[in-house]
């Protein structure tokens, strides 16, 4: 027994031990954006927080699948993490469970993000969602394939894109003209893409605009081309992202496809299909792209504001935050970033896509539930028999009915 | 006396501790949650008795989920019971290499379903799954089908991996009641001159009841609660067409509109009742009672 007791004794006396260093341990939650890169990342920052006199870190390296159901979790056990990682943060904000910006960063820091970035963290003109990293969509096409239809360059008008898939698509022996994920996995980013290039938006001012006329036009465009120009992969609305529309392109069997700098490091990578990036195809004036942003949130929690403080201004030292966001392919969120990335000749379209890209409504707490209502709905409207109009309306009472709770 | 109470409460204790931590505490805890309003992000706002419930009667999916409940439990295990019926009787004879036979088997079981699951969204891809290409070399099919899309087919499609998943776990069951069967009767069934269905008939299926009560009830609430396989297989068809109320409940509560904890909970209490009445029921038809005799 005595024995026993002595084991024990020392197992606490180490864990004291460990314990000791300066200021409460931190919890981080952080998104898995790949196996490779982002766990390597975090530790390694743990690490440096630690030697340079900060406490220790828990760090949690969640996949995207779940990790909206393990932060729930969480806050309903009153256990929030300290720092968490997430493509939305307005319903953090509205909960009173996050610290502004001005508590837990140093000005030169906050001063550094990219302005439309910073807007788009706001939640009633205040910073709370503080941009960790963002992307670009871009219109992608193979150029085999292109060679072979005779087609000799990526079309500028919703027209050409028709005619363009049906010549890649009458080739025949499996090609497809264009590849379009309406499945639930991410079917909000095409959409907006689409709607936007179309002449329509979320919201017109403060209000949504789902189901405006620009809408039901662009979402009829789309159902046409699968069911009456038959120029996309079988079943579009039950088609996701990864393992869907990008797979297909990667085996060289689509025309074109909307992709970002991750689908192109890995057609990289695979060296096997020969694709060129051009801007999507519009019916405005000037085409139009989605920017994606990404949150770090700082939680409100009994004496830790100091420990977060520190944590955050190490991340978003630019060697760090930019070591990390070309590891993962994404791009900058901050000045300085942009400025070190400006080098890399292959981040080119991205970056210039930047300043013109459109962020969703991430602002705005409703969202959170509308991004779900389309992932979930919006596919049926594009299969066979599916009613453009019918989802658009029913998307759009559901969005005010959001707003309003 | 005293003492002695004390020295078997400590000896319980573990095992007490553990059915208050995982049993007991889990139902408390939904419970309490389906009678609460959460918000978006999991902040408890409050008791709302009844609310959930009564809202989760009026969602509109919520007939159709039933119904694909149903049908998805009935068909795989009926289905699997009957062929681990077959599977059993041919593993009981002795043939060479039964052994390896039986060991193949339980690797099904011994897969992770999320694996299993992901393996078979590849073999019935549209573009790339070994399935259609088998069939269209067999010339059983014209053109590939989409299994996972088609609203016909993405159903039987779960419910073949159903029931490839829980053969073996039933296989074994019945195996192992088969081989509980006394030689004698066999015996004694032969001097009687019966042929080998009426044997059968009238005295392996009898004696298998229990082993096959045994396997009818684990398989029910093990394939009701069954969420990787429809999951998996189901994550690209929009809406709820094609859910049970095991995937329903997820998407209530992390991957809708709704977003909604409480209700969910609720959901969850109601499967619970489900799935007891639908036990219970069963139970009384074949009366329990009797089997053992």
């Amino acid at each position: 027994m005595m024995r026993l007791l002595a084991v024990v004794a020392a197992i606490t006396a180490l864990a004291v031990a460990c314990q000791r260093g300066s200021g409460p341990t931190l919890t981080v939650v952080i998104a898995d954006y790949s196996k490779d890169h982002t766990r390597p990342f975090w530790q390694a920052l743990a690490e440096q927080y630690g030697t340079q006199g900060g406490g220790k870190v828990d760090l949690r390296i969640i996949d995207w699948n779940s990790i909206d159901q393990q932060v729930s979790t969480m806050i309903q056990n009153n256990q929030p993490p300290d720092v968490l990682n997430l493509n939305s943060f307005s319903s953090y904000a509205r909960d009173g469970l996050l610290y502004p910006a001005d508590e837990v960063l140093s000005p030169a820091t906050k001063d550094d993000f990219l302005e439309s970035f910073a807007r788009g963290g706001q939640y009633q003109g205040k910073l709370y969602g503080l941009p960790i990293l963002s992307s670009a969509r871009a219109f992608f096409y193979n150029r085999e394939l292109f060679a072979k239809a005779g087609l000799a360059a990526p079309p500028g008008t919703w027209d050409e894109f028709v005619q363009a898939a049906r010549k890649l698509q009458a080739l025949g022996g499996g090609a497809i003209g264009y590849a379009l994920p309406l499945g639930p996995e991410e079917a909000q980013a095409e959409w907006s893409i689409w709607m936007w290039n179309g002449g329509g938006d979320w919201k017109a001012g403060e209000t949504w605009a789902i189901d405006s006329e620009s809408n039901v036009r662009t979402l009829t465009f789309l159902a046409d081309l699968a069911n009456r120009h038959k120029v996309t992969q079988v079943n579009p609305g039950k088609t996701n992202r990864t393992d869907g529309a990008f797979q297909l392109f990667k085996d060289g069997k689509v025309g074109m496809v909307i992709g970002f700098s991750p689908l192109a490091r890995q057609l990289d990578a695979e060296g096997k299909v020969k694709y060129g990036v051009a801007e999507m195809p519009t019916r405005l004036a000037k085409s139009v792209t989605l920017g994606v942003e990404d949150y770090l949130m700082a939680f409100k929690k009994k004496d830790n504001r100091e420990a977060v403080k520190k944590f955050l201004d190490l991340y978003y030292q630019p060697d760090n935050i930019t070591r990390w966001i070309t590891a993962e392919g994404f791009l900058p969120v901050t000045k300085s970033g942009l400025e070190r990335m400006r080098a890399d000749a292959r981040l080119k379209p991205y970056l210039d896509a930047l300043p013109n890209a459109r962020l969703a409504p991430t602002t705005d707490p409703a969202w959170d539930r509308v991004k779900l209502d389309v992932q979930q709905n919006i596919g049926l409207a594009v299969q066979p028999g599916g009613n453009p109009k019918q989802v658009l309306d029913q998307l759009q009472r559901n969005a005010v009915a959001a707003a309003a709770r | 006396m005293r003492a002695r109470r004390w020295e078997a409460l400590l000896w319980l204790g573990p095992s007490l501790a553990l059915i208050a931590g995982v049993v007991f505490y889990p139902a408390v805890a939904l419970v309490r949650a389906s009678l609460g309003r959460y918000s978006i992000t999991g902040v408890f706002q409050g008791f709302v008795g009844a609310d959930n419930y009564a809202r989760l009667l009026e969602q509109p999916a919520l007939p159709a989920v039933l119904v694909n409940t149903a049908v998805w439990v009935a068909a795989v295990v009926s289905v699997t019971v009957i062929v681990s019926l077959g599977l059993a009787q041919l593993l009981n004879e002795s043939f060479p290499g039964r052994g390896l036979v039986r060991a193949a088997l339980i690797v099904p079981w011994a897969a992770s379903l999320i694996m299993t699951s992901k393996l078979f969204v590849w073999i019935y891809d549209y573009y790339f799954g070994a399935l259609n290409h088998l069939l269209t070399s067999l010339r059983l099919i014209v053109r590939p089908v989409d299994w996972l899309g088609d609203d016909a087919t993405v159903m039987g499609a779960m419910i073949a991996v159903g029931i490839f998943v829980s053969l073996p776990f039933t296989t074994y069951v019945v195996l192992a009641g088969l081989a509980g069967i006394p030689d004698e009767v066999y015996e004694a069934a032969r001097v009687d001159g019966a042929s080998r269905w009426t044997t059968y008939r009238l005295v392996t299926l009898p004696l298998l009841k229990p082993a096959l009560l045994v396997a009818v009830v684990l398989n029910v609430i093990y394939v009701f609660n069954s969420f990787p396989i429809v999951w998996t297989l189901n994550d690209r068809n929009p809406g709820f067409g094609h859910d049970t109320m095991i995937t329903y409940m997820y998407k209530i509560a992390f991957k809708s509109a709704l977003r909604d904890v409480g209700l969910a909970a609720a959901l969850g209490v109601v499967n619970v009742a489900l799935i007891l009445v639908a036990v219970v029921v069963y139970l009384k038809t074949v009366r329990w009672e009797e089997a053992g005799a």
